[in-house]
């Protein structure tokens, strides 16, 4: 059953079109791919899913409920999370800190669903392998390591889905297989709804099970990655046409 | 109907000016991102300066004209940017906004320096009084003529200037992204001097056609205000519209006029409303402006620092504030108990502001005037006993703060789904309008039905006694500055505690990324709320201390450039840090009117010497080029002093010495061999000796403390700033 439903979602920043009636699912359990060239509006469609720019028009429904209207923080409490291409970390505290807030704000949601959060940090820095550095300014890390941050303190608010913007840019090969390894153990063990934006092909053809492929604000190809791989529209829109 | 003309005549011409000046600040903010409040300062000075020039040497009026407009006032715009605002990249919303104020308030200085404000003068209409002619009827002079003529031509010259020119379009760029702008061959820098110019000979042209339409005579503070009223207008056309910028300041200007007219003479609040009105339409339109997008953390860290002390040292500073206060109580005389007293009470209206700027990120520029809420509710409501028996009571106090914080959530409450810099005008706004229609309420007003008779601030003048709790009685000097010391203490502690606690996370999360804190389900509307609230709070509970320790307020305690200098002494001393706040505290209460007055006694007993005259003035310029000087250092004065003698722990020798000389220059002054001044000079020398000694003693422990301290300040990586630039490229395909 899917989890997140866009559908035919438009966007033009004054007369650019950068979305235009887009519709993808996100289904539990599995790893959804969103590729294409830069400028593709991978990341406008992020921020209009995660209620941070309002949609000239369409829908977004979050596990069942219309969401289209609401801010980001009822989105939040619906079980959306994400990361940010431009790191959005909280740049005054400590890694542990950074994941630490991301639970106490869970906790203000209400009553029902409290974590305890110094246990459930300490559980999370240690799946994504952060531990060596968990008392470190969050500022000091390399980009790489930074982007775990990221992901760990989206999963401290125990989302439904997660959506990823290109997780694995500046990290290192052996960084990215790790990060492959860790998504992976997400969606089997926690039955988690991964969107994932990234340009690392090997990751994407790895990790996902379907594939969307977005260009100049339109889904020009939809399928499983060996579908998507040979498409010719897909080859064109990165290559351009042979 | 020929009333109706000649009031809506009067409007233009003053929706002209507005119109001007406004035009003037979206110029500077939307090249350089600083909302210039010094823009009425600059007003100011060129109406001052023209005056100089027409009336003092009696220049003929377009060299007059000439050397104020095209060469001074640009001249001031292009040194201000370049020295100045140039410096601030990378800083955070509240470090530009203080810079400009600590420019206003220097400029202000400035001005009662070079022209004596107890000398009247006043400017003429152009071409005189006797140069008008008929326009449907009405007289209109020429000197209005010309005003609206100026206006229409800037409204239109700035326009075709954005929309028709490479500078204009570039210049619109800038803002929006200035390294693509260089990337694509911009001069972003060049084009923000140009636009600095540009608003310093429109800030001019708009106070020299105000000064005479508005009676004629100069005076510092009217004149700043008056340009000061703009923001309304810049606030219609949302910091980016020229033409909603113009039709806001008509708007402003007729509403102004048409009240002046038209309420009847029996509301005698009427004139009140009128100065104020510019404040309460921006409010208004704050109310209705839409939501912004929110703001992301830019990848670049802004450069301010702040490390946060654990409960213990603080518990551990808090006790040797205090010993060190109850020491000094015992050689000082009464006077100077009073100001000190006065200082630190000023640090726990700082207080608030560590907590909502230093913490929060968000900006109130008026908290002294949330301090005359508490001081009339209190007034009015909690006082018990008369004559030298009455006494401030536990439960007045108590809802004198309540109350104080339910009006900061209500000022607060419509600019909190907007930017800072919206909350900080709205605050600005709300503070303008205590000064101008509630502490201005001081005749009684008689209610129709039942007869009472009531005023706001009765007569101009409140007089507060001191403060009794159960036991306590804050009536002798001695007692209040214990009294106010344990308060900050205990206040400073509470929020080193808060900022420790989830709550202080949240808000840290919410100050460093609202994009991910609001995306990580927090809502931040509560937040900032919540965060307000407590600090409207703590700066009531100043107030009402403040004016009870100086016994009468009137209507310049309370005054709007009171509470600017009081913020920007705070982000001075570090907005930060609890430290901060005691050091703006004690700067904005104590220090820099001591030092005045120091230099103003040192002048009359010396026969009026030039120097010490012009050393007093300079002293009164001082606090503002501190506050100018922030670009370099916006972390404030405490952090630079900490890390300075850091190194004298690893070196306990030198400081127990150093703590020794102190002791003996204490007792010195207690058993009155030396006067009180002689251990103020010595702390002085001991504290500028201490590094040295311990440099020269222990050179081990004074390594470059940026090395032993990994991370701080540490400049951004250059991959890390290229990534940005690429990723504005990659943005900007269509």
């Amino acid at each position: 059953m899917p989890v997140l439903e866009v559908t035919d979602v438009c966007v033009a920043f004054g007369g650019a079109q950068v979305l235009s009636d887009v519709s993808l699912t996100v289904v539990e359990g599995g790893v959804t791919g969103l590729i294409g060239p830069n400028g593709a509006g991978k990341t406008t469609l992020f921020n209009v899913v995660s209620g941070l720019l309002a949609p000239k028009s369409g829908q977004v429904k979050i596990d069942g409920h219309d969401v289209t209207k609401a801010g980001p923080a009822r989105r939040a409490r619906r079980g959306l999370s994400r990361t940010y291409q431009r790191l959005e970390l909280f740049t005054s505290l400590t890694v542990r800190d950074n994941i630490q807030v991301a639970g106490e704000i869970r906790n203000t949601w209400g009553r029902r669903g409290r974590i305890d959060v110094g246990a459930e940090t300490d559980r999370i820095l240690d799946m994504v392998g952060l531990g060596d550095v968990a008392d470190r300014e969050v500022s000091e890390l390399p980009t790489g390591r930074a982007r775990v941050v990221e992901v760990a303190r989206a999963l401290m608010t125990q989302p439904k889905v997660l959506l990823l913007d290109e997780p694995a840019s500046g990290q290192t090969e052996q960084e990215t297989e790790a990060f492959g390894r860790l998504l992976r153990e997400l969606v089997e063990e926690r039955d988690l709804a991964i969107c994932l934006v990234e340009h690392d092909v090997g990751l994407v053809m790895d990790t996902c099970q379907h594939i969307h492929v977005l260009d100049y604000g339109v889904i020009i190809a939809s399928g499983t990655p060996d579908q998507v791989k040979d498409d010719p529209v897909v080859i064109n829109a990165y290559l351009g046409a042979p | 109907m020929h009333l109706l003309l000649t009031y809506t005549i009067l409007g233009l011409v003053t929706g002209a000016v507005y119109g001007i000046a406004a035009s003037g600040l979206v110029l500077t903010y939307t090249t350089s991102g600083i909302f210039n409040l010094a823009q009425g300062a600059m007003a100011m000075l060129a109406a001052f300066t023209y005056w100089q020039f027409r009336y003092g040497w009696n220049w003929p009026a377009p060299l007059a004209l000439f050397t104020v407009l095209v060469v001074l006032a640009p001249l001031l715009g292009i040194a201000l940017y370049v020295v100045v605002m140039r410096g601030l990249r990378q800083t955070a919303d509240v470090t530009k906004i203080v810079v400009t104020i600590g420019i206003m308030l220097g400029l202000i200085a400035l001005a009662q320096w070079i022209w004596n404000p107890g000398v009247p003068r006043t400017d003429q209409l152009f071409f005189g009084n006797a140069a008008k002619f008929k326009f449907l009827g009405v007289y209109v002079t020429d000197h209005e003529a010309i005003a609206v003529g100026c206006g229409v031509l800037i409204a239109v010259g700035i326009r075709l200037l954005f929309t028709s020119t490479r500078t204009g379009v570039a210049m619109r760029a800038v803002v929006d992204n200035p390294a693509l702008l260089q990337l694509n061959g911009g001069r972003p820098e060049r084009l923000a001097a140009f636009s600095w110019a540009l608003g310093g000979a429109l800030a001019a042209l708009a106070g020299i056609l105000i000064t005479p339409i508005s009676g004629g005579s100069l005076d510092v503070h009217v004149l700043t205000l008056l340009v000061l009223d703009s923001i309304a207008a810049a606030m219609f056309g949302r910091l980016r519209s020229i033409w909603l910028t113009f039709a806001g300041a008509l708007f402003l200007g007729l509403a102004s006029t048409y009240v002046l007219g038209y309420f009847p003479e029996s509301w005698e609040w009427a004139s009140n409303f009128r100065i104020a009105l510019p404040m309460i339409v921006l409010f208004v339109v704050l109310i209705v402006l839409p939501q912004d997008r929110l703001r992301g953390a830019t990848l670049l860290r802004t450069r301010e620092r702040f490390t946060v002390p654990t409960i213990r040292s603080a518990v551990t500073w808090g006790a040797i504030l205090l010993a060190v206060v109850l020491l000094l109580e015992q050689v000082m005389d009464s006077s100077d108990m009073g100001s000190l007293t006065v200082g630190i009470i000023y640090g726990i209206i700082a207080l608030s502001l560590t907590l909502l700027t230093g913490y929060a990120g968000e900006i109130n520029l008026a908290p002294v005037s949330f301090g005359a809420i508490a001081t009339i509710i209190v007034f009015h409501l909690g006082l018990s006993g008369s004559g030298l028996t009455q006494r401030i009571t536990l439960w007045g106090l108590l809802l004198g703060i309540a109350v104080t914080a339910v009006v900061g959530g209500l000022i607060a409450l419509p600019a909190l789904r907007l930017r800072g810099l919206y909350l900080a005008l709205a605050t600005l706004a709300f503070g303008v309008f205590v000064s101008d229609m509630i502490i201005a309420d001081i005749a009684p007003h008689v209610f129709p039905i039942f007869h009472w008779k009531y005023s706001i601030f009765p007569n101009g003048t409140l007089q507060i006694p001191a403060l009794k709790i159960g036991p306590i009685d804050l009536s002798s000097s001695k007692t209040f500055l214990t009294a106010s010391t344990c308060i900050f203490i205990l206040i400073g502690i509470g929020l080193i505690a808060l900022r420790r606690s989830n709550y202080g996370r949240r808000l840290t999360a919410m100050k460093d990324s609202p994009a991910a804190a609001a995306t990580l389900g927090q809502n931040l509307i509560k937040l900032k709320l919540s965060v307000f609230m407590i600090s409207a709070a703590i700066a009531g509970l100043g107030g009402v201390l403040l004016s009870s320790a100086t016994g009468s307020v009137s209507d310049t305690t309370f005054i709007i450039f009171i509470s600017l200098a009081l913020v920007m002494l705070t982000v001075v001393g570090g907005i930060g840090n609890v430290a901060g706040a005691l050091m703006g505290g004690i700067l904005a209460g104590t220090a820099f009117q001591a030092l005045t007055s120091t230099f103003t006694n040192l002048s009359t007993d010396h026969g009026g010497g030039g120097f010490w005259s012009v050393l007093s003035n300079l002293s009164l310029v001082a606090p503002a080029l501190v506050g100018v000087s922030l670009g370099r250092n916006p972390s404030g004065a405490v952090p630079d002093i900490v890390d300075r003698y850091r190194p004298l722990w690893q070196a306990k020798g030198v400081l127990l010495l150093g703590v020794m000389a102190e002791i003996v220059a204490y007792l010195l002054v207690l058993t009155k061999v030396m006067g009180n001044w002689w251990l103020v000079l010595a702390t002085g020398l001991i504290a500028i000796a201490l590094p040295a000694v311990g440099r020269l003693v222990q050179p081990e422990a004074f390594v470059d403390p940026v090395k032993k301290s990994p991370g701080r300040d540490r400049p951004t990586t250059a991959p890390v700033a290229m990534e940005v630039v690429v990723e504005s490229v990659a943005d900007a395909r269509p």
